[in-house]
């Protein structure tokens, strides 16, 4: 019965409205608490913007994908190396870190929560074994959908509700989260040798196109209930003149759920790209702001781009091909049987490259543009688009335009006569930046109900306490002081205790692993379906019997268990 | 002018291998500099593995000159980041000797282990016996390996010697092993005596075999005879996987049967 007393603390918590009172905090045994007696530790949080729990809604940090991505860049290993000190671990990686410096290097951000982004049901095991290891946080699985043979045959069929019973079964038996779409159809084209280019372009061996796919996965995906949305990566990522087909993507989606979003449509940076070629690459990011303005039932995040050395890696195989052949550097491409497919490289953003410079200002313009902050998340898509160490940079270019204006003038010099960012004045305020770090992504990932993203009784104790003073810092000048405050925290707390002071992570946080399980009728039990079963057991390495993820797999863990309205 | 004698002391377990990345010229300019090594995960004091004897005084690096003596076959990471002066080592010398140096010589009268020199900018390191694997390399995964200065072996050099180099040179005159000059992009390396499958994936640089190339890759392409040195020699254009446009003289050929 561990007690805790945040003492003055300068409180934003959007989802509460509270914006900036001083209050103090109590915390018994890992929950916020109205009051305690006699706390067992005592926190002066004095002039420190104090903060939930920063929440990654969409990030690569664990599972086979990335762990392919450390061991086929062996030279990251050389950048991020710290030895071991007092509980911490030794740590080593940039792009592609350790399990420990991803965790130690997003606490001392002031993160508890992070969704791994993209986990293939089949490999769910080795997800779950890293997220073990990833122990300050709390991890969450989205569990990719967008090839999966006994879906898409049910979409072909056009029965939406078996359809809701595999999503089911599968999710229990990964041990997943939500439902990702990676490419839809394109995936599964590219197993051989094609691609689509948007989403009315047939499936090779399925008469079904990836809107259909689309659209049935969301009405599926509520009539299970589960907490978040359909997670989507559009078809066509990277392409010049793409954005006319997240657009048209946009425009097809059904608003079916009154509580939050139906869609989540994750780096749409990589999505807004206007132009017929190379040559004239452009940004189309007002235009899809337009849209997603115009859509309350769809949340965005940023994918943000920023400069350095960083590694690349999807579902979408047929995309990173398309990029080694913009690189010839190494590439990995990966097959993952019924389900879908991956691919990785190593690439560089630099400054002096157009294409690259246009990349980082439509992800600053897309978080600039959208008018409501609850539905454009920040993200880098770590690490595609950028190490997720690089989050305090974003804040403080969305913060200040002086900041934005100093980076501009560094980039290759035609960068303005296709961007729109130069002409944007907005500069994003204090409660802004925490809706889009951490309230909007408990909102989208329907996380509150299970008491993360704010700070009154009943909630976890995750807090993030960091040493900016608001009153006196003017974020719109002083951009050093936001990069150097969100850096480090002064105290990242992990139900209750204390698991980060000033960049020192002192123990192993009780972390748990979120997963979903969604109840169905005895009519749409996929363990009991001969023809799944006889299905599964034909085309699969796996027996049926041998693929679900043991609990013993998962350490602690929070199963959140749906009613399904089939 | 300052000569510092490094005498490796007696150990309990010899093979035990010593990181020693503090051994280079210009750390002893600073008198009050310690210096620790470590072996395994435990840090030392210098003085628990050498005998140290310093006389005289610098103001350069470029007057400190540093001998080691005794067993130093697991001494690793000597004259990394060396940029200026001597270091004579009378023995062997363990791996990842001269990583990184972009100036000074480094005179090995022994064997050096692998990665000698590896991702080197200047300077020289003459090794008097043979060298073992990766010699002027890159390290796992980089992308290019030696970009300067000069490696002169005088016997043999294991595989992959010169992998990535992307500049300077390497001279080895007894024979090179498997795949030496993999990757190469810049740069001359030259193997006196044999070696096999040279240079795989060659986008550029130069690579001279005054011996036989065993198993020739069949993606090069023979240019003709011509002659170095009044030597009779064959020169090939390649690699044809990648761009084409490195070039190997060899004097004698032989292509897996």
């Amino acid at each position: 019965m561990k007690t805790l007393l945040i003492k003055n603390a300068f409180v934003i918590d959007p989802i509460q409205h509270i914006s900036g009172e001083t209050m103090d905090i109590a915390v018994r045994n890992g929950k916020i608490v109205d009051d305690v007696k006699n706390p067992d530790e005592v926190i002066d949080a004095q002039g420190m913007l104090t903060l939930p729990g920063g929440i990654d809604s969409h990030t690569h940090i664990c599972g086979t994908k990335v762990n392919f991505g450390r061991y086929m860049s062996p030279e990251d290993m050389r950048a991020g190396r710290t030895s071991r000190k007092g509980d911490m671990h030794a740590t080593a990686g940039y792009s592609v870190p350790t399990t420990y410096g991803n965790s130690y290097r997003y606490s001392r951000m002031g993160y508890t929560t992070l969704l791994e982004g993209a986990m293939a049901p089949m490999e769910a095991r080795h997800t779950h074994e890293e997220f073990r290891y990833t122990p300050m946080q709390d991890c969450l699985a989205n569990t990719l959908f967008d090839g999966n043979w006994f879906a898409l045959q049910a979409i072909q069929d056009g029965d939406t509700k078996r359809l809701a019973g595999i999503l089911a079964w599968y999710l229990s038996a990964a041990k997943g989260f939500g439902v990702k779409l990676t490419n839809p159809g394109g995936t599964e084209a590219w197993g051989f040798g094609k691609d689509v280019s948007c989403i009315n372009d047939p499936i090779p061996n399925f008469d079904i196109t990836p809107l259909e796919i689309i659209v049935k996965m969301i009405e599926a995906n509520e009539m299970l209930n589960l907490p978040h949305s359909v997670h989507l990566h559009c078809n066509n990522l990277g392409k010049p003149g793409n954005y006319m087909c997240t657009l048209d993507t946009y425009d097809a989606i059904p608003d079916i759920n009154d509580k939050r979003q139906s869609l989540y449509s994750t780096h749409v940076q990589f999505h807004s790209y206007g132009g017929s070629s190379w040559n004239d690459f452009c940004s189309k990011a007002e235009d899809i702001a337009r849209s997603v303005n115009d859509k309350p039932h769809i949340v965005i995040d940023t994918g943000q781009v920023m400069f350095g050395k960083t590694t690349t890696m999807t579902a979408d195989g047929p995309m990173e091909f398309n990029l080694y052949r913009l690189y010839h550097n190494k590439w990995s491409n990966h097959d993952i049987e019924m389900e879908t497919g991956s691919g990785i490289i190593p690439v560089v953003y630099r400054k002096k490259n157009l294409v690259n410079a246009i990349m980082w200002a439509i992800g600053l313009e897309l978080a600039l543009l959208v008018d409501d902050p609850w539905r454009c998340i920040l993200a880098t898509d770590n690490p595609n688009g950028a190490p997720f160490v690089k989050y305090p940079e974003v804040m403080a270019l969305l913060m200040s335009k002086e900041y934005r204006d100093k980076e501009f003038e560094t980039l290759h010099k035609s960068t303005g006569r296709r961007v729109a960012l130069p002409a944007i004045e907005r500069e994003l305020t204090w409660d802004e930046i925490a809706v889009m770090t951490r309230s909007a992504q408990a909102r989208a990932l329907g996380l509150i109900d299970y008491g993360k993203g704010y700070l009154s009784e009943g909630a976890e104790a995750d807090i993030a306490i960091y040493p900016i003073d608001v009153d006196s810092t003017d974020p719109a000048r002083d951009y050093e002081r936001i990069i150097n405050g969100f850096s480090t925290t002064e105290y990242t707390i992990k139900r209750g205790e204390v698991v980060c002071r000033r960049g020192t992570c002192t123990l192993e946080g009780n972390h748990s692993t979120y997963w979903v399980k969604p109840h169905v009728s005895p009519a749409y039990d996929m363990s009991k379906d001969a023809a799944f079963i006889d299905g599964f057991n034909r085309y699969y390495s796996i027996r049926r019997a041998n693929y679900p993820v043991g609990e013993e797999y998962l350490g602690r863990n929070v199963c959140m268990e749906t009613e399904a309205s089939i | 002018m300052m000569k510092v004698i490094l005498e490796v002391k007696e150990r309990h377990k010899p093979n035990l291998p010593i990181e020693a990345e503090c051994i280079t010229p210009k750390n002893f300019l600073d008198p009050e500099r310690e210096f620790h090594v470590w072996k395994g995960n435990k840090e030392l004091d210098i003085t628990d593995i050498f005998h140290v004897r310093k006389d005289g005084t610098a103001k350069s690096a470029e007057q400190v000159e540093i001998t080691i003596r005794g067993d130093s076959s697991h001494i690793k990471r000597v004259g990394e980041y060396m940029d200026g002066g001597k270091i004579l080592i009378e023995g062997d010398i363990g791996m990842h000797c001269g990583n990184f140096m972009s100036a000074g010589l480094i005179e090995i009268n022994g064997n050096a282990d692998s990665w000698l020199g590896r991702e080197m900018h200047g300077g020289k390191i003459l090794c008097h016996g043979d060298a073992m694997d990766y010699a002027g390399s890159g390290y796992r995964g980089e992308k290019q390996g030696m970009r300067g200065g000069l490696i002169e072996i005088m016997g043999d050099a294991g595989d992959f010697a010169g992998e990535t180099m992307a500049g300077g040179e390497i001279i080895i005159h007894g024979n090179a092993g498997d795949m030496p000059g993999v990757d190469i992009k810049d740069g001359r390396l030259t193997i006196m005596g044999d070696c096999s499958r040279p240079c795989g994936n060659m986008s550029g640089g130069e690579c001279r075999i005054f011996g036989t190339a065993y198993d020739m890759l069949p993606t090069f392409r023979n240019e003709g005879l011509t002659a170095i040195d009044s030597v009779q020699i064959t020169r090939f254009s390649g690699d044809y996987m990648s761009r084409g446009l490195g070039t190997i003289y060899v004097a004698n050929c032989k292509y897996m049967d």
